[in-house]
């Protein structure tokens, strides 16, 4: 079974994401601060990442850049959630290497799409 | 009558002179020798000297030095034997009295003489008193050219204290005025230094006059002498005023603001003041009135401006944090909705499904507020920022139709395209163009009824044969050059003609009960027309009421130099926002010039000449460029460059015109 990690946040998005992938048949794994989902983003070797770009203390575009420089976890594939103001988003995204950036609110269908694409 | 001096030692003509001039009632003295002489000019200038040049044991040389010195005012009279008369005498003498004297020819040439220098010294006074009216007309001129080209206030009375120096030259001048918080301030301004002493004395003056200018008035402003603050300027730093200048004459002036008091000032000088002086006085203390009034005006607007801006800032940013939060809770709203529906939570009923989709609809329409209402807000703090690239417009229709097809069927509409057969393109921020696509499309969808039809069309066209409504020509006036014309006509409900004007106006969405039903913020074609304005386009409605509607936009066909003009636009309005300098230059010249200044004369390093245009119109080359001045002086330096090098090389650039349109924005203080 593969494994998706979700970080976010907002709990709700995490509680509505989680139910949706699992009745698809993957694995979730949950973390509510950027801290939580390094640490269980190392922990479990997910397939792939849900993250969130404003989250306190780490954001999402650190999480990923840490990830993508390590050899050991560069080739999970990131999928980027964020905010439709923060303009530079979507540049910042690309170079800290999330493989799609998904504005919010988004459309479920899209996000399930995404993930059946890339895993 | 006259003091008149004789210069002789002959006692009988002395005797008979006396005798004469005394009986005429002129006050008579004589001078035996020169030593007399000279003492008795010394002490009082005599009106009349009669030089007896008949007595030869005098040193005349002598005598003719000193009345020399003298002559200005005194008439020299001169006693001859015959025609002899020696160089130096015929130089200083008034006339001549040839031996013998009649005492009638004597008697009336004092006369006609006293007569003829009383004249001259008239005629001299009224030429100085002429010349001085003259001057001080002039620095009346001056301080009210000066007064109306400053709106300082501090200046305004800068400008009047030189006015009244020059004007009436005062030893001490003490301006009382009220800063814009009340506080009083004294300021005087002085040819030798004010002691500690004599300031306080004058404070004390100041509060007095003050005091007495109100007595059993109303007190416009409190002043108590701790409060009064004082300036000081003074010519000459060696030497004080003691208290006699309070002896000095003076001249007290207040100065009004219209009805409003400002303050007052007095001066003092050692010398009388004429009424002349008076005069000058009062219109200059009220010629400083007005641009006083007109400069506290502009304070109270600059003021109440700066508030505003504060305001608007406020406000827009409140409206783009609001929005954003609005936001947050839409996306789990929506997620969970959508769970819902698709069963996945479990089968659903058929209420529960039909209730489900009202609410799923609505939160969409909520969303879609809300982003319009982001997007506004950005606009509105010229924060929207364009990424603009070469762009095929039919492919972005082709996009949005794509999108939008099965809304359409689901309401029983068709879509249809029709394309100019030659292909431009567009210098556009695409995602922004589909946002004005989607937003033009679906509302067509939502104003007509089933079985109703959507035409999209392109066309190119030269800006001359736009045909439009005649509430739009303003802003088609402004449009020059080939642009891509797109038509989005559907059939449906159509705009009454009085609604087109304010169709593109924020919150204004027509009163009509369908737009109701549909919903909306109104937003939506405010933006649009605001996206087309940033892209050097715009958009216009041609409708008839329940046969439809046809919305035309344009965008310019990508060329250099409409590409130019619109980055041109968003750099200013960039600028604007980040508050820095920026500076369009042009220079126009021929061809080879504008050339060689770019290449060879390496005056204007890469960086900044990302954003220049080279346009060729009638044998002339004009090169613009625009400089964000982030660095500062960067604009300045290249500018005095610009004008150094084509000065230096007038030979070789030949005829040039270079126009410089400066911006800045200044930081706000808060």
């Amino acid at each position: 079974m593969k494994k998706i990690l979700l970080v976010d946040d907002e709990q709700d998005i995490v509680e509505t994401l989680k139910f949706v992938l699992e009745g698809d048949g993957y694995t979730c794994f949950c973390a509510y601060n950027g801290e939580d989902g390094l640490k269980l983003a190392k922990e479990v070797k997910p397939d792939l990442m849900i993250l969130d770009v404003m989250m306190p203390k780490i954001n999402g575009f650190k999480i990923s850049r840490l990830l993508k420089y390590d050899a050991k976890y560069k080739n999970i594939p990131i999928i980027m959630l964020t905010a439709r103001t923060q303009d530079t988003d979507k540049q910042i995204g690309e170079e800290t290497g999330a493989d799609v950036y998904i504005t919010k609110p988004f459309d479920l269908d899209e996000v399930v799409a995404t993930v059946k694409k890339l895993i | 009558m006259a003091k008149i001096l004789l210069v002789s030692n002959n006692e009988q003509k002395i005797e008979h002179f006396d005798e004469i001039l005394t009986k005429c009632s002129h006050d008579f003295q004589c001078a035996t020798n020169e030593q007399t002489f000279l003492d008795i000019l010394t002490a009082n200038m005599p009106k009349i000297i009669i030089l007896d040049a008949t007595i030869p044991s005098f040193d005349f040389n002598q005598l003719y030095r000193k009345i020399n010195e003298l002559k200005e005012n005194t008439i020299i009279l001169s006693i001859i034997k015959d025609d002899k008369i020696p160089q130096e005498l015929l130089n200083i003498s008034d006339a001549f009295l040839p031996e013998p004297i009649s005492d009638n020819i004597l008697i009336s040439t004092i006369n006609i003489n006293l007569r003829r220098k009383d004249t001259i010294s008239r005629l001299s006074a009224s030429n100085q008193n002429l010349s001085k009216n003259l001057y001080q007309l002039d620095v009346l001129y001056n301080i009210g050219s000066q007064f109306a080209a400053t709106l300082d206030k501090e200046k305004l009375i800068n400008i009047m204290l030189e006015g009244l120096d020059k004007a009436l030259d005062y030893s001490v001048a003490c301006i009382l005025t009220f800063k814009s918080n009340y506080e009083p301030f004294l300021i005087i301004d002085s040819i030798n230094q004010i002691s500690n002493r004599l300031m306080e004395a004058l404070k004390l003056r100041t509060v007095l006059n003050y005091k007495s200018l109100f007595e059993n008035k109303e007190i416009p402003f409190e002043l108590n002498i701790e409060d009064l603050q004082t300036i000081k300027y003074a010519k000459n730093t060696i030497d004080d005023y003691d208290f006699s200048i309070l002896r000095y004459d003076n001249m007290f002036a207040q100065i009004n603001l219209g009805d409003n008091f400002f303050g007052f000032v007095e001066i003092y000088r050692d010398k009388e003041f004429t009424n002349e002086d008076t005069q000058c006085f009062h219109t200059i203390t009220q010629q400083v009135s007005m641009p006083l009034k007109n400069a506290s005006y502009i304070h109270e607007i600059q003021q109440k401006n700066k508030e505003l801006y504060r305001l608007e800032h406020l406000k827009s940013e409140f409206v783009s944090i609001v929005s954003h939060e609005l936001r947050t809770p839409i996306t789990p709203l929506k997620t969970s909705l959508q769970i819902l529906l698709s069963g996945r939570a479990g089968v659903l009923t058929e209420n529960m499904e039909k209730f489900l989709t009202i609410s799923k609809k609505n939160v969409e329409i909520f969303e879609k507020i809300i982003t319009d209402l982001l997007d506004m807000s950005k606009i509105e703090a010229g924060k929207m920022d364009y990424k603009f690239t070469l762009t095929n417009l039919e492919k972005s229709i082709e996009f949005i139709k794509s999108q939008q097809n099965c809304v359409a069927e689901e309401r029983g509409l068709t879509i249809t395209t029709n394309f100019d057969d030659n292909y431009a393109l567009i210098f556009a921020d695409t995602s922004r163009i589909h946002q004005v696509l989607n937003n033009l499309i679906s509302n067509a969808i939502k104003f007509t009824k089933i079985g109703g039809n959507i035409n999209i069309s392109t066309r190119i066209i030269d800006s001359k044969d736009i045909i439009c409504n005649e509430c739009f020509q303003d802003d088609i006036k402004k449009l020059e050059g080939k642009y891509v014309q797109v038509c989005v006509a559907d059939n449906g409900i159509g705009i009454a003609e009085e609604d087109l004007p304010k169709i593109f106006d924020q919150f204004k969405q027509v009163e009509n009960s369908l737009l109701r039903e549909v919903g909306g913020t109104g937003l939506g074609l405010p933006i649009v027309k605001k996206i087309l304005d940033a892209h050097n386009g715009t958009i216009w409605v041609d409708s008839v009421l329940n046969e439809g509607s046809k919305f035309y936009f344009v965008l310019p066909v990508a060329s250099e130099k409409s590409n130019f003009w619109i980055l041109h636009k968003q750099l200013i309005q960039q600028a604007k926002v980040n508050k820095s300098k920026f500076i369009t230059i042009s220079i126009t010249s021929d061809e080879d010039c504008i050339n060689n200044l770019l290449k060879e004369e390496n005056l204007i390093s890469g960086i900044y000449l990302n954003n220049y245009l080279l346009d060729n119109n009638k044998g002339k080359t004009t090169l613009t460029m625009v400089i964000p001045n982030e660095d500062k002086n960067i604009a300045d330096i290249l500018k005095r460059k610009i004008d150094s090098t084509m000065l230096s090389n007038k030979t070789r650039y030949g005829k040039y015109d270079i126009m410089y349109t400066y911006a800045t924005y200044p930081k706000e203080n808060n």
